[in-house]
């Protein structure tokens, strides 16, 4: 039997999207475009440090680009889905269509 | 690599739509609601001063200005806490097409006051422009 590599959809999936918080920042932000750190934390329903060490993932795969301001004194930090981000999230998106519905 | 079955794969994309929704209507609606009054009021004010003189032309300026700071106030309390998408690149680019074209009206009240064509025409964009953003923002 001869297995072709590369052409079932799973073979497209984003491995680092495959995570859940990530998948879940990445959902969040495709309609937003930009949030804040606190509404994806509410969104996602993460702990802080958990959605920060996931935001540092995707944003060392240049996914996401963090940004900080001040309001007043009090920090915030805004997290903007970027180009290539985008392009990975439709890209997965596809690929689990064409593998929730393979006659598709 | 992870195995992904089809009924999982339908549950993730299920999961994606729901998160995004929610995401997106829970902090978007004040924005909404901002870009659609702020392109009412500029529209009917510059409408106002672009063909009336005196002090009626008094009236229509300082009941623009009161509005228009009186929206800036609410909305400034309404995205407190949510006020990422302000500093994003698309309200940027609504706000941008709102001063074009806000711009261009309030330079018919200036030069070319009393002509109802431009008038209407520079006011309608300004409504027009304005409620294409929200219509854009609202179905984003």
């Amino acid at each position: 039997m001869t297995v072709t590599s590369g052409t079932h959809p799973r073979h497209r999936l984003d491995d680092l999207l495959q995570n859940p918080v990530r998948f879940s920042v990445v959902a969040a932000l495709d309609r937003a475009g930009t949030l804040g750190f606190r509404e994806v934390r509410d969104a996602v329903e993460v702990t802080d440090s958990a959605l920060s060490k996931q935001v540092s993932s995707l944003e060392a795969a240049g996914y996401v680009t963090v940004g900080k301001a001040f309001v007043g004194k009090t920090p915030r930090t805004s997290l903007t889905l970027s180009r290539a981000g985008r392009a990975a999230w439709r890209s997965h998106l596809a690929a689990l269509r064409e593998i929730a519905d393979p006659s598709a | 690599m992870t195995e992904i079955q089809p009924a999982e794969a339908r549950a993730l994309l299920a999961q994606a739509d729901r998160i995004a929704r929610r995401a997106h209507d829970g902090v978007r609606w004040p924005y909404v609601a901002f870009i659609v009054a702020l392109g009412a009021a500029t529209s009917l004010g510059t409408f106002a001063m672009g063909l009336s003189e005196g002090r009626a032309f008094a009236a229509a300026y300082v009941g623009t200005i009161a509005v228009v700071l009186a929206l800036v106030l609410w909305f400034t309390a309404a995205i407190r806490g949510r006020s990422a998408f302000a500093r994003g690149r698309r309200w940027t680019g609504y706000i941008a097409a709102w001063t074009v074209t806000y711009g261009a009206s309030i330079a018919v009240v200036a030069w070319v006051h009393g002509s109802v064509l431009w008038s209407a025409v520079t006011s309608g964009a300004v409504l027009v422009v304005t409620l294409a953003c929200a219509a854009r923002e609202s179905r984003s």
